[in-house]
């Protein structure tokens, strides 16, 4: 029977971690995250979820190598943060990745210069070769968590991933959020077997140093297959997240972009996470008002988006980009990936690239529509005004 | 505490892969061979970078510099939530993993105490990249960043007391080992490795190329290490009972000690006095916490 209740964010996303049965997490607090870890404290203390192991880790830096060993003996395993936390936790998460070792990692986001959000501290570990997935709301987190360990623990990509929604405005806010039943997600999600086992009375147990894909002599093969392997990841995305929308009825788009109202429109906007909701209203009020201004959500930032950015290069006058970062000096992370996916195709529309809603400040429906406006003006003229345009 | 072997009970089979990556002389190497005769098959063998890079022949895994605490931890959670407890999580690191850059770590995972076995090989610096000072470096050693010139004498402070930094955790168990008393040290290895929850054994491992002594010489600097009164073998469970293992009647002087190091050769005879003085305050304090059985604090 499927369930609803009205949680906040980071409740939607422990309650996914219930659902997927994690057997371990482990994680320190850090606000905006601390709730889940409380939560998780609670689930643990209340016997609901039979074997699973809680660790109070001491700090980010072990949070995650505990999580990394655990998914590496075989149990699905869960760890949490956010900013400064998630800054301290980047060293082994390059071996959890590196290892190909599939987790699931929630980023509430906390930006890198102040305690509100923005996506500074997850684009931050951008080089470390793990999926990165935004999502927008309480429900999409619940989703999204569950589909993230089918994506990871897929064959074709073992790899962690991150989920990133924005502190405050997404973690402390409640929302209704429809809870599958515990049996459809247990036939969907099998238990988690890692690709060799450790355990010595198994034959495939390695003896000796371990190793993962070192390539044998050529010093650049981890690097080719671990970046085939997140290259890979796009069409596991892609079927997850419509396999999953058949079984709940739930769509987020392919799974690596949601198209709103883009059908008939002159030029589109782009954001990732909670300010996609704004945007849409702004869609929304800007079709009404007869400007043809529709609507892509990013929901994965790595792997890049490139070739749905490559189809909707010839469509298009216009791209209004807007990020929630910017890395000082190199500009906006996403306004970067989409100008570099279009050059390849020779169909060069205009690209925006706003910059805003940085150390959370408030990014309103309003300020969406001047950019979806902006936009259309510089469709208009054919060029649009230098990056970063501060919103 | 652990009960004494004998040489018979001595398994004859080897746990350790030959020919390893050790130099000759290898303190290390020892330590590994002895430790995993008497380990058994059920373990997953826990590695960080460390010198020598010791291959058992049991499944590993590993962790970055500073991870063994916390990799030790989310196997043995692992281990517990898919019922194989039958498996145990063990170590074999180093100093500098043990406590320097993996102290904090480690500690925590102590504190938590987590169901796990470190084993650590001391050789007293990071051999691994050349013999760098780490927290198991003692007083006045030379080591490649402790040099020795008008402003230096070579490492400034004393070694970490790691067993009784270990014992305020209050852990089921710690011991020290040598590499020259083996009966001793696999007595322990078979002691430790079936008590639940955090067990730590410290083995001094002499390095013959970090140390700068004749590479035949090993043993017989282990053991003028124990017989001097600086590497004092003995055991602590539950953070307080003690025994000491080895109580010659008299000490020798830890010149016995010193001289065959060319790391130590700098030292003064002042500076020996001291270091002299220092261990023989210990060794009463260990004498004495043997008499009451028990560390007083």
């Amino acid at each position: 029977m499927v369930d609803y209740e009205v949680m906040v964010g980071n409740k939607a996303c422990a309650v996914a971690c219930k659902l997927a049965r994690v057997k371990v997490a482990a994680a320190f607090p850090i606000t905006p995250q601390t709730s889940i870890t409380e939560y998780l404290s609670e689930l643990y203390a209340s016997g609901e979820m039979p074997g699973f192991e809680f660790v109070n880790a001491e700090g980010e830096l072990s949070a995650q190598i505990i999580v990394q060993a655990a998914a590496r003996v075989g149990a699905r395993s869960f760890t949490c943060t956010a900013g400064p936390g998630l800054q301290f936790m980047h060293h082994p998460m390059n071996d959890t990745a590196s290892g190909r070792t599939p987790l699931v990692m929630a980023v509430v986001h906390r930006g890198l210069k102040s305690m509100q959000p923005d996506h500074s501290d997850l684009m931050d570990q951008s080089w470390l070769g793990w999926v990165h997935l935004y999502v927008e709301n309480a429900q999409e987190i619940l989703d999204t968590t569950i589909m993230g360990y089918k994506i990871g623990e897929d064959a074709r990509v073992r790899l962690p991933v991150a989920v990133g929604y924005d502190g405050y405005v997404l973690s402390y806010t409640a929302e209704p959020v429809e809870i599958p039943p515990q049996d459809m997600i247990d036939n969907w999600l099998p238990p988690y077997k890692p690709p060799r086992s450790l355990f010595y009375d198994s034959p495939e147990a390695p003896i000796g140093r371990g190793g993962g894909d070192r390539g044998g002599g050529d010093p650049n093969m981890a690097w080719k297959i671990h970046h085939g392997a997140v290259e890979a990841a796009e069409s596991v995305i892609k079927e997850v997240t419509a396999d999953w929308a058949k079984l709940t009825g739930r769509s987020y788009g392919n799974g690596m972009i949601q198209e709103y109202k883009t059908e008939g429109a002159e030029v589109i906007l782009t954001a990732m996470g909670t300010v996609a909701g704004s945007a849409s209203a702004a869609v929304d009020k800007l079709w009404k008002d007869g400007k043809k201004v529709g609507l892509v959500k990013i929901r994965s930032f790595v792997p890049f988006p490139r070739k749905d950015f490559q189809e909707l290069a010839g469509k298009y006058s216009a791209i209004g980009v807007f990020d929630r970062s910017i890395q000082p000096g190199m500009g906006g992370p996403s306004y970067r990936e989409i100008k570099n996916s279009l050059f390849d195709t020779g169909s060069y529309p205009v690209v925006a690239g706003f910059v805003g809603g940085l150390s959370g400040k408030e990014v309103t429906v309003n300020d969406f529509v001047k950019l979806g406006e902006k936009t259309l003006e510089f469709a208009k003229a054919k060029k649009a005004d230098a990056h970063p345009i501060w919103v | 505490m652990s009960e004494r072997m004998t040489r018979p009970q001595i398994p004859l089979e080897e746990g350790v892969i030959t020919p390893g990556s050790t130099c000759q002389g290898c303190g290390a190497a020892m330590a590994a061979r002895l430790t995993f005769k008497v380990m058994g098959p059920n373990v997953i063998r826990h590695g960080i970078p460390c010198c020598p890079d010791q291959s058992s022949k049991s499944p590993s895994t590993g962790s970055v510099f500073e991870g063994g605490g916390p990799c030790l931890t989310g196997t043995a959670r692992a281990l517990k939530a898919l019922g194989r407890t039958d498996i145990k999580a063990i170590a074999f690191f180093g100093d500098g993993g043990t406590y320097d850059i993996g102290f904090g770590g480690l500690m925590s995972a102590a504190q938590r105490n987590e169901n796990v076995f470190v084993v650590t090989k001391d050789n007293e610096a990071y051999m691994n990249t050349g013999g760098q000072h780490s927290g198991g470096s003692p007083k006045y050693a030379e080591t490649t960043t402790d040099a020795v010139g008008p402003n230096s004498r070579g490492s400034p402070v004393h070694k970490i007391n790691a067993a009784f930094a270990f014992a305020a955790m209050n852990i089921p168990y710690i011991a020290t080992a040598s590499v020259a008393f083996p009966e001793d040290l696999m007595a322990k290895v078979k002691y430790a490795k079936d008590i639940e929850g955090f067990r730590i054994l410290l083995i001094q491992s002499p390095c013959p190329v970090g140390w700068r002594y004749d590479p035949a010489k090993t043993i017989e600097v282990a053991r003028s290490g124990v017989q001097s009164g600086i590497w004092p073998l003995y055991e602590i469970e539950n953070g307080s009972s003690f025994k000491l293992n080895y109580k010659p009647k008299e000490l020798k002087p830890i010149t016995e000690y010193l001289k065959p190091q060319a790391r130590f050769r700098h030292m003064t005879e002042t500076e020996v006095n001291e270091i002299q003085v220092y261990t023989t305050a210990k060794w009463e304090k260990y004498l004495k916490a043997d008499e009451l059985k028990q560390i007083v604090f």
